[in-house]
């Protein structure tokens, strides 16, 4: 059990933890990194997605660790999740050496101001302890940090105190003409280029962007950012990475964190210690962690005094629809997504229903169409089907929604009282339920689905109203002004313990409408700079 | 404890004292010092002129820190078996840099390695290159780095060298026997550009630093083409090697055309071909790409003229390797990390490592992009080259370079590949791109 001792002690390796870790080490301070998982070298994720025969599973080319498994589903589910509650709660998160942004499309959107208040404005949910203007210092370095494109001649809402560090790549050409079409159809739909941390020119020691066009599951150049630059910076910069180190315990002696056990994968338990403590390990595993560390002092867990961790958990329920328009647009060149509709992300509709993001996807179609004719009832000879094919692929279009979940204590993550994974830890227990706020927008996005299909003159229009999961799990150590009602405080300091902080998307206190990450990585840059403040 | 504290007072009068008559006495020099400098050389045509030969020699390349000032020194220098040198600050600070050398101070350091206070510099400054330099430019030089070049105040790290090597009386030895110190004499019965070409090559460019090979005492073997050897291939400094550049026709770059090698050095970059990677591209970007055109066409006549430096090599480096067909066996097998979980050694070959590393870029059978972008490295002088030295760093460190607005970056790949990997993936893209392909 004799362990390792660090002035700070980082729970969790992706964006989040690696940037704290990665400014504290710079700044020359001792710091200790535990991951569940394992290291998972780039290359081989590449040849096995490159392997699977379903490109469209991109969870398979990360294989869940025994001993730190991740929710997987399909033909890989693994059952780690367990359900409560009317709905199921399928976001997904991986967990290896840098985390989940192993695997996203890199949008890397600002909240509108508007969106950290919307209790005062609209009625609704709950206001940020913060206002944007206290935020935007952060988020202006975490577009830095990533290395963040966006467009400088649209304003998206939030403003800003610096241009992006990188122009965007010119658009697809599927996405050119489909946000021409739909502007002039209706300007207030607003169709704009989206932000994200991909490079339109060497930046950082990581290539151009060449278009493989699979950013999810996996950026085979890193072109495209991973929180593993930050894990590698960190490393580079003295601070310590321990894998494969399961926390399953947190240990206080008065209101203070002394130390953290971990089980590696041979089950064996190991205790380090430290002064200040950082839960980095997304809305799942921290709270869960948070909840399993029980002591007399903290019957229900550390930083629980308020009853909250766990609670008001919340994702971007999201819908979808597919057609093929009118003219050929061949969607697949360059990165997966490049332009949101983001004209019914903010207004006076708020108070009644939930605001929202939606996404073109320029995901190559080839693989879908082509299951779907070979599927098809009649025979089809060779020449006819590389004709339909690419006519279909050409044409295919499909969008995607992100509404906003509010904050309810009833939506919630529990250590499961009667399963355990493979280490002998508690799964997570996950308790959802999708309410009238979000199904009403879904209503208005349905109208608003039909209505861009007839402006792309679609056929064979189809819409998914099941609520899909967008893996942003947030809200599960909820940020506010009072320790009755809230887990950390605004600098992301648990109120129950002075050297437990949390670091991630589980402390925003709504879940906005728009991708997590920036606002996740910003939260961490200013956490960062509050502990070398205080050190 | 009043006595003690007495002294302490007295202490602190008499440092404070001494720290003001020091400054004193020190700005009371500097203007002394200023005013002793050829100031007459400072014409603004001299010191344009003397702009163009800076960029000529890269003075810039080595005597600026990664991130520093232009020409303030502190770039480090891992010298084998000596240590580590800091190059010098060249900016006219009276202090730090050379605002107090006297044109014959300048001339006597580029000329013969020897500084201002008489000690010999180490042959890490092409002194013996720079010696073939004229009067003449020697004092546009002089007037460029005193009155063109802004000072900064910056003091570069004390040397780290092995205190038994750290005397400089060989040094003087060690000149006295190799280093000619002859002033370049244009020779009649060639052409104008040849000459200037001659004089460039040999002298400001110091392409024989990197492309002559070197003696026992680590002495170049050749200065000018009349000796033998000059430009055959030099020996590996910093992990890079220079190779052969004389017209030998297999082991040199006989069979890259005029226009070739004049775009090679413009642009560091000849679709399937060559591209400069490590302190050649620093030079292209530098030097080469911001040369005048006439200089670089007097350049490439001059190589052109050298005499071939013949060596093992039937095939040249820009023609071997064949396209490899290893994806049709690999794709839809498991890695093999994945096909034995419980044998945690398992470590793939080097043709995964290719998949997984490089072919996203540089094409699964490796011929690149067509527009170049990304090479070919079939057929790529760089990989086909005899030793492995040059594509081993350009792995781990990758490729940055800049000509004009144009950025050509591969990333280096240190950080992926563990030893026995890279030796896995450097077999690997031997075997495939290095080997000539069979009559």
């Amino acid at each position: 059990m004799a362990g390792r001792e660090a002035e700070f002690v980082v729970i969790g390796s992706g964006v989040a933890g690696a940037l704290v870790a990665n400014t504290l080490a710079s700044a020359g301070r001792s710091v200790l990194i535990l991951e569940a998982g394992p290291r998972i070298p780039r290359w081989q994720t590449v040849e096995r997605f490159r392997n699977q025969a379903d490109k469209m599973d991109w969870m398979a080319p990360y294989p869940s660790s025994p001993w730190a498994p991740h929710p997987q589903y399909g033909a890989f589910a693994n059952d780690y999740v367990q359900f409560k509650g009317p709905d199921r709660f399928e976001s997904q998160y991986i967990r290896a050496v840098g985390g989940t942004t192993w695997h996203w499309a890199a949008c890397c959107w600002r909240y509108l101001p508007n969106d950290f208040k919307i209790r005062s404005l609209y009625g609704v949910g709950r206001d940020w302890p913060i206002d944007y203007e206290d935020l935007e210092p952060w988020y202006q370095r975490a577009e830095q940090e990533l290395g963040v494109w966006g467009p400088s001649d649209q304003d998206l809402g939030s403003p800003r105190s610096g241009p992006y560090p990188m122009e965007p790549l010119p658009l697809s050409y599927s996405e050119q003409r489909t946000s021409a079409r739909m502007n002039r159809h209706n300007p207030a739909w607003r169709v704009v280029t989206e932000p994200a941390a991909r490079n339109s020119r060497p930046f950082d020691g990581r290539p151009i962007c060449c278009g493989n066009n699979n950013c999810m599951p996996i950026c085979p150049t890193g072109a495209m950012y991973n929180g593993i630059v930050h894990v590698d910076k960190a490393e580079a910069s003295g601070a310590e990475l321990i894998h494969s180190a399961v926390v399953n315990k947190l240990i206080s002696q008065g209101d203070r964190i002394v130390g953290a056990e971990y089980k590696d994968p041979a089950g064996v338990s190991h205790r380090v210690s430290g002064k200040q403590f950082i839960l980095a390990a997304n809305g799942i595993e921290t709270p869960k962690l948070m909840l399993l560390s029980r002591s007399r002092h903290n019957p229900t867990g550390v930083g629980n005094s308020s009853d909250m961790v766990g609670r008001n958990l919340m994702d971007h329920p999201g819908t979808g629809v597919r057609f093929y328009a009118d003219e050929p647009l061949w969607a697949g060149r360059g990165p997966q997504e490049m332009t949101s509709l983001v004209g019914y992300r903010d207004g006076a509709f708020r108070a009644d229903y939930a605001g929202k993001k939606i996404n073109q996807s320029n995901i190559s179609p080839v693989e879908r169409v082509a299951r779907q004719l070979i599927r098809g009832e009649a025979p089809l000879t060779a020449p006819e089907l590389t004709e339909q094919l690419r006519e279909r692929a050409a044409r295919f279009t499909e969008f995607s929604s992100f509404h906003e979940i509010l904050p309810q204590p009833q939506n919630r993550i529990r250590p499961s009282t009667s399963e355990k994974d493979a280490s002998g830890i508690p799964k997570p227990e996950i308790t959802y339920a999708i309410d009238d706020y979000v199904k009403k927008s879904a209503a208005h996005t349905r109208q608003l689905y039909a209505e861009i299909a007839r402006v792309m003159g679609g056929t064979e229009v189809e819409f998914s109203d099941r609520f899909a999961p967008n893996n942003h799990i947030t809200g599960t150590t909820i940020m506010g002004d009072r320790a009755e009602d809230s887990v950390v405080d605004r600098d992301c300091r648990t109120f129950d313990h002075p050297n437990l902080f949390v670091a991630g998307s589980s402390v925003m206190p709504t879940v906005g409408t728009v991708n997590v990450t920036l606002t996740i990585a910003a939260l961490a840059l200013r956490l960062a700079d509050t502990l070398l403040r205080e050190a | 404890m009043n006595m003690k504290w007495r002294f302490l007072a007295l202490f602190a009068t008499l440092a404070l004292l001494l720290a003001a008559g020091f400054a004193l006495t020190q700005e009371v020099w500097d203007e002394a010092a200023a005013v002793e400098v050829n100031t007459e050389l400072n014409r603004p045509e001299l010191i344009e002129k003397g702009r163009y030969l800076a960029l000529l020699g890269d003075c810039k390349a080595c005597h600026t820190a990664p991130g520093g000032s232009p020409y303030a020194g502190g770039r480090a220098m891992q010298i084998p078996r000596l240590g580590t040198l800091y190059t010098s600050n060249i900016t006219p600070d009276i202090n730090t840099g050379i605002g107090a050398w006297q044109l014959e101070e300048f001339e006597r350091a580029l000329r013969h390695g020897i500084g201002r206070d008489g000690r010999n510099l180490y042959p890490a400054m092409p002194y013996d290159a720079y010696a073939r330099v004229t009067a003449e430019d020697m004092r546009a030089l002089y007037a460029y780095f005193l009155f063109g070049v802004a000072p900064v105040h910056e003091a570069p790290p004390d040397n780290k060298i092995r205190r038994a090597l750290s005397a400089r009386w060989p040094l003087a030895v060690w000149n006295f026997l190799f280093v000619p110190d002859e002033i370049f004499e244009p020779d009649p019965q060639q052409s104008a550009a040849w000459n200037r070409g001659a004089y460039l090559v040999q002298g400001l460019a110091h392409c024989g630093e990197c492309h002559t090979p070197r003696g026992i005492a680590f002495q170049l073997k050749a200065y000018d083409e009349t000796q033998k050897g000059f430009l055959g291939g030099g020996p590996v400094l910093d992990g890079w090697q220079a190779y052969n550049i004389t017209p030998d026709r297999d082991n040199g770059i006989g069979l890259w055309s005029e226009e070739q090698l004049t775009r090679y050095l413009k642009s560091g970059h000849v679709n399937q071909l060559a591209q400069a990677g490590g302190p050649m591209a620093e030079a292209i970007e530098n030097s080469f790409s911001q040369m005048h055109d006439n200089d670089i066409a007097a350049i490439v006549t001059y190589l052109r003229s050298v005499p071939p430096v013949g060596g093992r090599q039937k095939v040249p480096r820009q023609r071997r390797g064949t396209p490899a067909t290893d994806v049709v066996i690999k794709r839809g097998n498991l890695i093999r990390r994945d096909a034995e979980p419980h044998n945690l050694e398992a470590t793939s070959d080097g043709a995964r490592l290719y998949l997984g590393l490089c072919a996203s870029c540089h094409g699964v059978d490796g011929t690149g992009s067509k527009d170049g972008y990304y090479p070919s490295l079939v057929h790529n002088s760089t990989v086909g080259a005899e030793r492995e030295h040059n594509l081993r760093q350009a792995i781990l460190e990758g490729i940055h370079r800049k000509t004009g607005s144009e950025i050509k970056m591969m990333p280096g790949f240190a950080r992926e590949l563990d030893e026995q990997q890279l030796r896995r993936l450097l077999d690997y893209l031997r075997k495939q791109f290095a080997t000539a392909a069979e009559d």
